[in-house]
C-alpha cells in the first residue's frame, strides 16, 4: 500500500519511468506468450520452441536491467533521515522498491495478457481481432498455468533483483548521519584486462568456429529464421559482448583519468574526476549499450535489408525491446549520476562556478565517453563480423 | 533610496524575509566596518543564517536594502550576484561541503581557477594556505581521508584563498568538538585580522560571539541588545496537561 502511495505522489517523470517500466515487461511477456504460442501450435517441434524462449533471455535480462536502474533512481526509494526516524529505513524501503518494481512489472504483464489474447482473436470487440491468430497458433487452448508462470517471469526476477540490489549493506546503515559522514569513493574498477581478453576470447572463438560452417548469413540464423547455426559463432558473440560490459567500468575510469591528466584547467580536472568516480555507475550500462550496438551493427551487416533473411516481426519486437531498455538504461544511469552529484553541484555554485562552466563540464565527459567508445564499438562490430562475411 | 554611511563595508536597512510564509527576519538592520569582526549571535532559529544569506546576496529579501561598498545587492541581477560572490565575498558553512573527487589543495584553490588563475599560481596559493591553517599534511588527501576538522579547515582555506573582502562565516565550528572549534576558529580570526578582511560570523555560541569585536543580537527575526533565555519557562511548560 506505502508502495503505491508513494506512487501516486510520485514527479510525472518518475511515474513515466516507471510506465516504459511497464511497457518493456509487457513486450517481454508479449514475447514469451508468443513462445508459448508457437509451441502450442507445434507440439512435434519442442527443439524449435525451446530456442525462441532460450532467446527471449535477452530481451528479459534488457528489462530486469533497465527495472533495477529506475528503481535505484526513484525518490521514493531514497534513505531520508525522517523517515529512518520513524522505522522506515533502507531494509523497508528496498521492500518498498522491490514492490513498486513489482507492480509496475506486474501491469506490463496483464497488458501483455491482453494484447496476446486479443490478437489471437480470444478477445473480441477490437480492431485487429485475431490479426496476427496464425502466428500465435490461435484455435488451440492456452494453458493457464504455463501462460501464468511465463508472465510471472519479468516481475518475479526484476523485484527480486531491485530488492538485492538496493539491501542496506552494513556501512550505509552505521553511516547515517549524512551531514558529517563522507562516503568514501569506490575503488577503481579493475574489470578492464578482463575485458579486453574476454573480447579477444570471443573473436578467436567466433573465427574458429565459423571456419567450419557454411560462410554467410546462412550459418548464422536468427531466432526468426531458426535452426542450427554454430553454437561457436553465438559463444563468441556472447563473449565479446560480455567482455565490453565487463570492460566498460574500467574504460570508463581509465577516460577520465586521462581526462584530468597532464595540468588540467578546472573543467577538464571536475569532468575527468567526475567520470573516475562514477565508473562503477556509469560504465557498466555503457558497455552494455555499447555490446548491444556493436551486435546490432554486426546483425545489420549480416542480416541488413535486401538480405536473405530479413526480421520476422517477433525478432523485431525484441531486438527494439533490448536497444530501447539498454538506452533507457543508460539514460537513467546518468541521471542516477546527476541525483548523486547535487550537493557537489550545489557547493560548486556556492563557490561561484558557472552554470555555462558546469555545463561544459558535463559536455566534455560525454564527448570524451563518445570518443572512447564509438570507435571501440565500431572496431568490435566489424572483428565479430569478419569472419561471417 | 537611502544611500549608506561611508565607512561601513556593508549595510542593512529593515531587512523582512520570510520561508514559505513563516517569518525569518523582521526589520533587521545592521552596518558592519571595514576589517571588524562581526558576530551575528542568538539561539538556533533566530534568523541568522537567513539574515547572513540575505547579505551575501544568495537570498534576496522581500523587503529592505542590502549595500556593499556603496552598491546596492538587493537590486543586481543574478549574474551580478553571482559575480559579486565569486570575486568579492567568501563563505563558511556549517559543513564544509568540499568537492569529494578532488583532493584537499584542489579543492583549496578551486575557487582560483574558477577566476582564471594559472594552475601553478593557484597551485601555490593554496597550499600556502593549507600550511597556514596547520592542513599542510592533508594537502594530497581526498576528503573522505580527512578528519572533520581537517575538511573544515580545508574549507576556510578555500574561503580565504581569495582573499575576500568579507567572509560569511555561519556556524563554522558547529559540528566540531569544542577544542578543535576553538582552534579552527583562533586560527580563522587570526588569518582575518592579519589580511584585514572583514567577518560576519554567525554563532549561537557566546564564547566564540567573545572573539568578535562586536555583536548583534538576534531573536525571532529581530535585532535585540542581549539574548536572555529563561530556563525557567520551560519547566513551567512542562506542568501543563496536553
Amino acid at each position: 500500500m506505502l508502495a503505491l502511495r508513494l506512487a501516486r505522489g510520485a514527479h510525472p517523470l518518475v511515474l513515466l519511468r516507471r510506465l516504459l517500466v511497464a511497457a518493456a515487461s509487457a513486450g517481454v511477456g508479449f514475447l514469451l506468450l508468443c513462445t508459448l504460442g508457437y509451441a502450442v501450435g507445434h507440439p512435434g517441434e519442442s527443439q524449435a520452441a525451446l530456442t525462441r524462449l532460450a532467446w527471449c533471455v535477452l530481451p528479459l535480462a534488457a528489462t530486469v536491467h533497465f527495472a533495477v536502474a529506475v528503481a535505484r533512481t526513484d525518490p521514493a526509494t531514497r534513505p531520508r533521515p525522517g523517515l529512518s526516524a520513524i522505522g522506515l529505513g533502507p531494509a523497508r524501503l528496498a521492500a518498498v522498491a522491490a514492490a513498486s518494481t513489482a507492480v509496475s512489472c506486474t501491469l506490463g504483464s496483464m497488458v501483455a495478457l491482453l494484447v496476446f489474447l486479443h490478437l489471437r482473436g480470444d478477445l473480441t470487440g477490437l480492431p485487429f481481432d485475431g490479426a496476427s491468430a496464425e502466428l500465435l497458433g490461435a484455435g488451440r487452448p492456452l494453458p493457464l498455468a504455463a501462460a501464468l508462470t511465463l508472465l510471472a517471469i519479468v516481475p518475479v526476477v526484476a523485484s527480486t533483483t531491485a530488492a538485492l540490489t538496493l539491501r542496506p549493506r552494513r556501512k550505509a546503515v552505521l553511516d547515517d548521519d549524512p551531514g558529517t559522514a563522507e562516503p568514501a569513493p569506490a575503488a577503481p574498477p579493475g574489470g578492464l584486462p578482463w575485458g579486453v581478453a574476454l573480447v579477444a576470447l570471443g573473436v578467436a572463438v567466433e573465427t574458429y568456429a565459423s571456419r567450419g560452417g557454411t560462410g554467410g548469413a546462412a550459418a548464422l540464423p536468427l531466432p526468426g529464421g531458426l535452426g542450427g547455426g554454430p553454437v561457436g559463432v553465438l559463444a563468441g558473440w556472447a563473449l565479446t559482448a560480455v567482455g565490453l560490459a565487463v570492460a566498460g567500468p574500467g574504460l570508463t575510469h581509465l577516460t577520465g583519468r586521462l581526462l584530468q591528466a597532464f595540468r588540467p584547467g578546472v573543467t577538464r580536472l571536475l569532468a575527468g574526476r567526475a567520470l573516475m568516480d562514477e565508473a562503477r555507475r556509469i560504465g557498466r550500462p555503457l558497455g552494455v549499450a555499447c555490446a548491444v550496438a556493436s551486435a546490432t551493427i554486426g546483425a545489420t551487416t549480416l542480416y541488413g535489408p535486401g538480405g536473405a533473411q530479413p526480421f520476422g516481426p517477433l525478432t523485431g519486437l525484441g531486438a527494439a525491446l533490448v536497444m530501447t531498455c539498454t538506452t533507457a538504461t543508460l539514460l537513467t544511469a546518468a541521471l542516477e549520476s546527476r541525483q548523486t552529484r547535487v550537493t557537489t553541484k550545489d557547493a560548486l555554485l556556492r563557490l561561484g562556478a558557472s552554470a555555462s562552466m558546469l555545463r561544459m563540464a558535463v559536455g566534455v565527459r560525454a564527448l570524451a565517453l563518445l570518443a572512447v567508445f564509438a570507435p571501440l564499438t565500431w572496431a568490435v562490430a566489424e572483428l565479430a563480423a569478419l569472419p561471417l562475411r | 533610496m537611502v544611500a549608506p554611511p561611508d565607512n561601513d563595508v556593508l549595510w542593512a536597512r529593515a531587512l523582512h524575509h520570510s520561508h514559505n510564509g513563516s517569518p525569518a527576519l523582521q526589520g533587521v538592520s545592521l552596518g558592519v566596518r571595514e576589517g571588524e569582526i562581526l558576530a551575528v549571535s542568538g539561539p538556533r532559529g533566530s534568523g541568522k543564517t537567513t539574515l547572513l544569506r540575505c547579505l551575501s546576496g544568495r537570498l534576496v529579501p522581500r523587503e529592505g536594502e542590502v549595500w556593499f561598498n556603496s552598491a546596492p545587492v538587493h537590486t543586481m541581477t543574478s549574474l551580478q550576484r553571482e559575480r559579486l560572490r565569486r570575486d568579492r565575498f567568501g563563505w563558511v558553512g556549517p559543513q564544509p561541503d568540499l568537492v569529494p573527487e578532488l583532493t584537499a589543495w584542489e579543492n583549496t584553490a578551486l575557487p582560483l581557477m574558477l577566476r582564471g588563475t594559472s594552475r601553478r599560481a593557484a597551485k601555490s596559493a593554496a597550499l600556502d594556505w593549507l600550511e597556514r591553517l596547520d592542513a599542510g599534511d592533508c594537502a594530497r588527501l581526498r576528503p573522505h581521508a580527512l578528519l572533520q576538522a581537517q575538511r573544515q579547515r580545508v574549507a576556510i582555506a578555500r574561503a580565504l584563498v581569495t582573499m575576500p573582502s568579507l567572509l560569511f562565516a555561519d556556524e563554522p565550528t558547529a559540528p566540531l568538538h569544542r577544542a578543535d572549534g576553538a582552534q579552527v576558529l583562533r586560527t580563522l580570526t587570526a588569518a582575518a585580522r592579519s589580511h584585514r578582511i572583514t567577518v560576519l560570523l554567525a554563532t549561537h555560541d557566546p564564547d566564540v560571539a567573545a572573539l568578535a569585536d562586536r555583536t548583534a543580537h538576534l531573536l525571532d527575526g529581530r535585532r535585540v541588545n542581549s539574548v536572555h533565555l529563561n530556563g525557567a519557562e520551560g519547566r513551567d511548560a512542562c506542568s501543563l496537561s496536553v
